[in-house]
């Protein structure tokens, strides 16, 4: 199993759409480059933010070509395979295997609540259906709903899949993070635990080796210096960046990534409107965030344009 | 406003005899122990002391033991929580005239009241006392309402002695929230770390902590407290994890529905030759079998060899 020593906060594009609300796979390509070119250490797609369940599994896997295509190398691409049905799951498995695509990102199907069981099979069906190395989503909510992969899951398939090499967890909880770390590290070295969104402070000193990041779109410039902040063990810039990113992410936070995308296009970069059932933000709105960036000192030190 | 700052605040249990009576006897026992083996500050009763089970006298009894027992060596925080205001509010008068050094209280149990009523409960306690007020955020599998970053927000804004927020939800988001937008209202507003996760709350920049396991391991809790109260968080991770360990095994055992290990706890506590009895109904007593297994985990633990036995 190759070793691609994840790290830092890994950029996850958004997914340009043109006015029509068709695919822009030029735009794609042009994201896709952008935070290549600003530091990225990792691309990952399509995750929420790219509005990954209203894409049709045929825009999924021209996505995956493109993100492919452009990194060209450069730095590790993951695919995200989660959906509705296994059986597109392993499709896009299959493809993005077939791509040259250097890791998976994988959830057992959604809105199920399925059990520890289920989830097990699941993630067992799609690990072995491919040689890529597999990270899976970790995502419980309130009230036992959600995928929650807890540390004896994680530990059961650490033991059945050789492939196995880390996590996207979205638990952002002290006990359970510290569970799975204390966990799956001593098992399984290396294992990559990413958070979900950069609240990473909370996690780094636990075990956390980066984040899939979603303020990178606005401004890769902080995210950088966040992990910079961590490595080298200065708490307070670590914490005033912290606090900047949770201050962008309420923000950005309701009707995801809507937002955030009309913050892009303000900053330059064109990546259309969100697509239904999600609004697109107004121009009010956006109007507002202009306030908020530039209160934030955002707009004066990260990238316009791509 | 006060410059009080708890530090590594113990939450001792309540020990109960057979006939489920609070012993007294033993209780000061407890108390002596916690004062003896590094509580900065003493927190009760805490969920750990199964505040819920008490009734009001007994809970008015219990402060008021615990204050003359103590003689002023810590500060004493006292725990005023319950689902009706007015009840919450008479407790925390009570143990400000009693000599509390602060007070801590949930949002109301049980309710599930809208956003601005959780405000309306807990400032009525806060303003009704002159006592450094913290509110706390129960953990996220327990039954009722939690604090929003909003709720936080909104209290701050109303009770001049709001002192800080004790967090046991563990939750990343609403740490960072509370820190960030909290700070932008109240400087010197605090965060403690509700539970021995101290690695993650003091990276956010959180101060103090509750912690239940010191009443097991408080030579761990102090390494953990000291090591994270000087930002050297990495080199705290061997230590949380130990601590995790400890948490998990106690937590788990039993049936409580809200894995809140007081079953565990106390059978813990009697491995280590300070026996509290067993906790009230309704939570269960760990069966033969569960005890065996908790005790067998409990021995392995060789991070625990140098914690205190007895007394």
């Amino acid at each position: 199993m190759k070793n691609f020593n994840l790290h830092g906060v890994m950029q996850a594009p958004v997914t340009p759409l043109k006015d029509d609300f068709s695919f822009d796979g030029e735009g794609f390509a042009k994201m896709v480059d952008f935070h290549v070119r600003n530091g990225a250490p990792a691309i990952a797609w399509p995750h929420h933010k790219a509005e990954s369940l209203n894409l049709t599994i045929a825009e999924r896997k021209l996505g995956a070509e493109i993100a492919v295509k452009t990194v060209a190398k450069r730095v590790p691409v993951s695919i995200f395979v989660g959906t509705l049905s296994e059986e597109d799951s392993l499709d896009i498995a299959r493809h993005a295997q077939k791509i040259g695509a250097d890791m998976l990102l994988t959830i057992s199907p959604y809105c199920r609540r399925p059990s520890q069981e289920e989830i097990y099979d699941s993630i067992v069906r799609i690990g072995t259906h491919t040689e890529l190395p597999v990270l899976t989503y970790n995502s419980p909510w309130r009230n036992g709903e959600g995928v929650e992969f807890t540390a004896e899951l994680t530990k059961r398939l650490i033991d059945r899949l050789p492939n196995y090499i880390g996590m996207k967890d979205a638990s952002f909880h002290s006990e359970k993070f510290l569970e799975i770390s204390r966990v799956a590290l001593k098992m399984r070295p290396g294992f990559a635990i990413i958070q979900g969104v950069e609240h990473l402070l909370a996690a780094y000193p636990l075990g956390a080796c980066g984040s899939f990041s979603s303020s990178g779109a606005i401004a890769p410039n902080l995210c950088n210096k966040f992990y910079k902040s961590l490595v080298d063990r200065d708490w307070e810039t670590a914490r005033d960046c912290q606090f900047k990113i949770s201050r962008l992410w309420r923000l950005f936070k309701e009707q995801y990534p809507s937002s955030l995308k009309g913050a892009m296009i303000m900053m330059g970069r064109p990546v259309g409107p969100t697509r239904s059932p999600l609004p697109t933000a107004t121009k009010e709105r956006v109007e507002f965030l202009r306030t908020q960036l530039e209160e934030l000192n955002i707009l004066q030190t990260e990238p316009h344009g791509w | 406003m006060s410059t009080f700052k708890p530090g590594l605040v113990h939450t001792p249990v309540t020990p109960f005899k057979q006939d489920h009576s609070i012993d007294y006897d033993t209780y000061a026992k407890v108390l002596e122990f916690h004062i003896r083996n590094g509580a900065d500050a003493l927190a009760l009763p805490m969920p750990e002391g199964e505040d819920m089970s008490l009734t009001d006298p007994e809970l008015r009894k219990l402060l008021e033991f615990a204050l003359k027992q103590v003689k002023g060596r810590v500060p004493v925080i006292a725990h005023a929580s319950d689902a009706g205001t007015s009840i919450a509010v008479e407790r925390a008068l009570h143990a400000e005239a009693a000599g509390a050094a602060a007070i801590v209280s949930n949002p109301p149990y049980f309710w599930h009241p809208k956003a601005s009523m959780v405000v309306e409960h807990l400032v009525r306690i806060g303003t009704a006392v002159k006592l450094p007020f913290y509110i706390y955020n129960p953990p996220v599998e327990s039954v009722g309402t939690t604090l929003s970053t909003e709720i936080v927000l909104d209290v701050i804004k109303r009770v001049p002695n709001l002192a800080g927020v004790v967090d046991a939800s563990l939750d990343f988001v609403f740490m960072e929230e509370v820190m960030c937008n909290g700070r932008q209202l109240r400087p010197d507003l605090q965060l403690i770390a509700g539970g021995d996760f101290m690695v993650s709350s003091g990276a956010l920049g959180g101060t103090g902590a509750f912690s239940p396991l010191s009443a097991i391991a408080p030579r761990l809790a102090r390494s953990l407290f000291d090591l994270c109260r000087k930002n050297q968080f990495i080199e705290a991770r061997d230590t949380q994890e130990s601590i995790g360990t400890l948490n998990h095994a106690i937590k788990s055992a039993g049936e409580s529905g809200l894995r809140d290990g007081l079953a565990g706890l106390k059978v813990a506590l009697g491995s280590f030759g300070r026996e509290c009895g067993i906790p009230r109904p309704p939570v269960r007593g760990l069966g033969e079998i569960e005890r065996g297994r908790l005790l067998e985990e409990l021995a392995g633990m060789t991070f625990l060899k140098a914690e205190p036995r007895g007394w």
